[in-house]
């Protein structure tokens, strides 16, 4: 008997990157590269409907309008995050996702977002911190005064901005530690503080793991590899734990958890809150809200929001479902 | 000349007679050219390095070690203390134990090789001999520095050829661990290092390998490494090569016995206009044997190549083989080319076999995520690629090893990743 298991691969250049298994594998250099030139010009022509506030009429001016929104001030608050007429498109298809989302959000607010799957929450979070899938096609995302679809991902992380993802990658060969580590120093860098070294660092982080009751074993192994869906919400929070966040953006942080991870997390993040930064959770469970209160709900349906209201949207949601709040 | 060196160099022309030089049709070298050396005036170094060359070749602080210039052992550039009693480490000129002599000579060029094996016993000045008695622990790692001195310059067509020679003899239960570096030239200096190390592991031995090569970039770096295993014997190689134009490790393991355990690990690099190749065959004809191979490659040239041809044969009576094999490429640039065919044959049918190969590009989600965390694309680029060959690295088992190989590959990659970024 002969079993013979042998697999042969020839590659050349144009075989291996116009081979249909290996499409998902093209180079992601040029399109990262080009991030800020692929972004096209704002739409000027957004007609403000949710929002009060003056939009900018040109481009150019953009900078200057928005920081004088930045001290504009809700009862002593500083505005934080102004989202306006947002569209955007997934880059590979060019498929329309956000149609128009309108948010604002101040200093120290607790807001949450609610939606039927495939709403566009994701979506939202993810273009807000940069990611290349998508493409923003209109509409305006100020960030503490400044333009936040002007900057690379990186910029808008160390400008204070944090997503917890909702599936978070694994990251083979590269321990917990060693990445942190990477995280921490870019973001004394950019504040210019001294860097940490690995021991330095180890004893500053250790301190954060009781926040969200990991073990230390956890910092040895490598980013989310191997760990269970829970571990990897947890492993989410002690980033942001670590590096602080003016804005944290939580994406379905509840979902996978079991009862007591679930207060872990919402201890941890009730304790990152003071009164200066602000957390923006995106969750499909009551639950959540009962531990971390949030001052206003916003329902999105088809990449825009739809409604806002505060905290008994949610119990009317729990009750009625989401034809209640469409009808309604 | 010594009775094995004779016997080498008399089978070895024999040999000669009947090989040709390898084209792109003979199937081991189809995807490797070496035109580079055929289309060269090779001058063979038949005179020992003298005294004005050894300016370049930096101290080892790391003992025991030997250092070997253009395939001539210098004495007074090693140093041996705190070698236990028994074990020889040396020239076969100066080996005065008729016991060693006459064990060697039982094992000399017993493995077919093919035209650059055997060009190698024809033009070895000398054969080193690496004795390891029976039961015999050797702590420290040995090192063996091959250095090139002579050299020629890009575009002079020349290639001086060295042809050193090993042969190692671990006796029943010996244990030993080896470290095999070879440097020389700095930038691009010509020349071609044809080089053979022939080992038997005795009965219970071990033999832990490291294998560094970091030549120069207009080097051709052929080597032969050939491994006997008996019975419950241990081999463990790591390698990591990064340096040569052109470089091809010949790897044959040859199983003698059953119960034996094979590790080989090897990390590839072509960051610069250069080829890579490991083709290893690993035999298995005995019962209970382990075995375990891991392939890595990185290519980040666009004239950059990297070949892995990996043949592990689990044959009748290798039953209750555990056998598994592993390739994974990484293209840095579209260009890249990387050819590997791995390869279990599987003839037994009690084996636990497992194998795969795959080919990537960095993950865009996993670059995005350190982004998201303020990460810089380049830093992300540099840990990610920098992880991906740290897998083969950490399986080196000796420290200064480890970190040498470590500073080297983030060398490489500071020019790459920022044109590449
Ligand atoms: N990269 C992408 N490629 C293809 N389709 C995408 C991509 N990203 C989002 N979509 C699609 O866009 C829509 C919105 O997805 P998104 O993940 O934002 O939904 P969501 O509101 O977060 O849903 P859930 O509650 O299930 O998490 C979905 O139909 C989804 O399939
Ligand atoms: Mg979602």
């Amino acid at each position: 008997m002969m079993a013979h298991c042998s697999t042969s691969s020839s590659l050349n250049p144009s075989n291996l990157f116009s081979h249909p298994t290996f499409r998902t594998k093209t180079l992601s250099i040029p399109r990262l590269c080009s991030l800020s030139s692929i972004r096209i010009p704002q739409s000027h022509c957004a007609t403000n409907r949710s929002s009060l506030r003056r939009l900018p009429v040109v481009a150019g001016a953009v900078a200057v309008d928005s920081q004088a929104s930045y001290t504009d001030e809700k009862e002593g608050k500083k505005l934080l995050l102004e989202v306006k007429d947002l569209t955007a498109v997934i880059t590979e298809s060019q498929q329309k996702i956000l149609n128009g989302v309108n948010l604002t959000v101040y200093e120290g607010e607790v807001h949450a977002i609610m939606g039927k799957n495939g709403s566009g929450k994701s979506t939202f979070s993810k273009v807000l911190v940069g990611h290349p899938d998508y493409e923003v096609t209109g509409g305006t995302a100020i960030f503490k005064g400044q333009d936040l679809l002007e900057m690379d991902p990186e910029e808008r992380s160390l400008s204070g901005i944090f997503m917890s993802f909702q599936s978070p990658v694994a990251i083979p060969g590269v321990s917990n530690a060693d990445f942190l580590n990477m995280a921490y120093n870019a973001r004394q860098r950019k504040l210019g503080l001294p860097e940490l070294g690995p021991i330095e660092f180890f004893s500053h982080v250790y301190s954060k793991l009781d926040q969200v009751n990991m073990k230390m074993d956890f910092l040895n192994r490598n980013v989310n590899e191997g760990f269970s869906g829970g571990e990897r919400k947890r492993n989410e929070i002690l980033q942001l734990a670590v590096l602080g966040a003016d804005l944290a953006i939580l994406d379905e942080i509840d979902s996978g958890l079991d009862v007591d991870a679930l207060q872990d997390v919402a201890r941890a993040v009730n304790g990152l809150l003071t009164p200066n930064n602000s957390v923006l959770m995106i969750t499909h469970y009551q639950r959540l809200l009962d531990f971390i209160k949030p001052a206003y709900i916003h329902i999105m349906e088809n990449g825009r929001i739809v409604k806002t209201g505060d905290i008994s949207l949610a119990s009317f949601l729990e009750k009625e479902g989401y034809k209640g709040i469409t009808a309604a | 000349a010594p009775l094995p060196l004779q016997k080498l160099r008399d089978s070895s022309s024999e040999t000669l007679l009947s090989l040709s030089w390898p084209t792109r049709k003979d199937e081991p070298y189809r995807f490797t050219d070496t035109s580079y050396i055929k289309s060269s005036e090779i001058q063979p170094i038949t005179n020992p390095p003298q005294e004005s060359d050894f300016s370049s070749v930096s101290e080892d602080t790391h003992l025991p070690n030997i250092t070997i210039i253009d395939g001539y052992l210098v004495e007074t550039l090693s140093g041996l203390s705190g070698l236990p009693e028994g074990v020889y480490v040396g020239s076969l000129s100066k080996l005065s134990s008729e016991g060693i002599l006459k064990r060697l000579s039982e094992f000399v060029s017993n493995v077919e090789g093919d035209l650059f094996w055997s060009l190698n016993g024809v033009g070895a000045p000398d054969l080193i001999v690496v004795y390891v008695p029976e039961g015999c622990r050797v702590n420290a790692p040995l090192n063996l520095r091959y250095c090139s001195v002579k050299g020629s310059d890009v575009g002079s067509n020349t290639l001086p050829v060295s042809n050193p020679r090993v042969l190692m003899l671990v006796e029943k239960g010996g244990e030993v661990g080896i470290v095999e570096e070879f440097v020389g030239g700095d930038g691009n200096k010509c020349y071609w290092t044809n080089s053979v190390l022939e080992v038997i592991i005795g009965e219970g031995a071990t033999f832990s390998h490291s294998y560094v090569q970091t030549q120069s970039l207009g080097a051709a770096h052929i080597k032969w490494t050939s491994i006997r295993q008996e019975s419950a014997s241990t081999y463990k190689l790591v390698e990591f090569s990064s340096g040569g134009k052109l470089s091809r490790h010949n790897l044959h393991v040859q199983q003698v016995g059953p119960d034996t355990v094979t590790e080989l690990s090897t990390l590839h690099l072509s960051i610069n206009d250069q080829t890579q190749d490991l083709h290893s065959s690993l035999i298995l004809d005995h019962p209970r044997g382990y075995t375990n191979q891991l392939h890595k490659c990185i290519v980040g040239h666009p004239r950059g190549q990297a070949v892995f041809d990996g043949n592990v044969r689990v044959n009748r009576y290798a039953q209750q083989t555990d056998a598994g094999q592993l390739t994974r490429s990484l293209l840095l640039v579209p260009q890249a080319t990387v050819n590997v065919k791995p390869n279990l044959q599987i003839i037994a049918d009690d084996v636990k076999c497992s194998h795969g190969a795959a080919i990537s590009d960095l993950e865009e989600d996993q670059l995005f995520y350190f982004q998201a965390r303020g990460i810089d694309l380049e830093t992300a680029r540099k840990a990610l690629i920098y992880s991906f060959g740290a897998e083969v690295i950490d399986r080196i088992p000796f420290a200064y090893v480890r970190e040498k190989a470590k500073s080297h590959i983030a060398e490489l990659l500071v020019p790459t990743v920022k044109s590449i970024a």
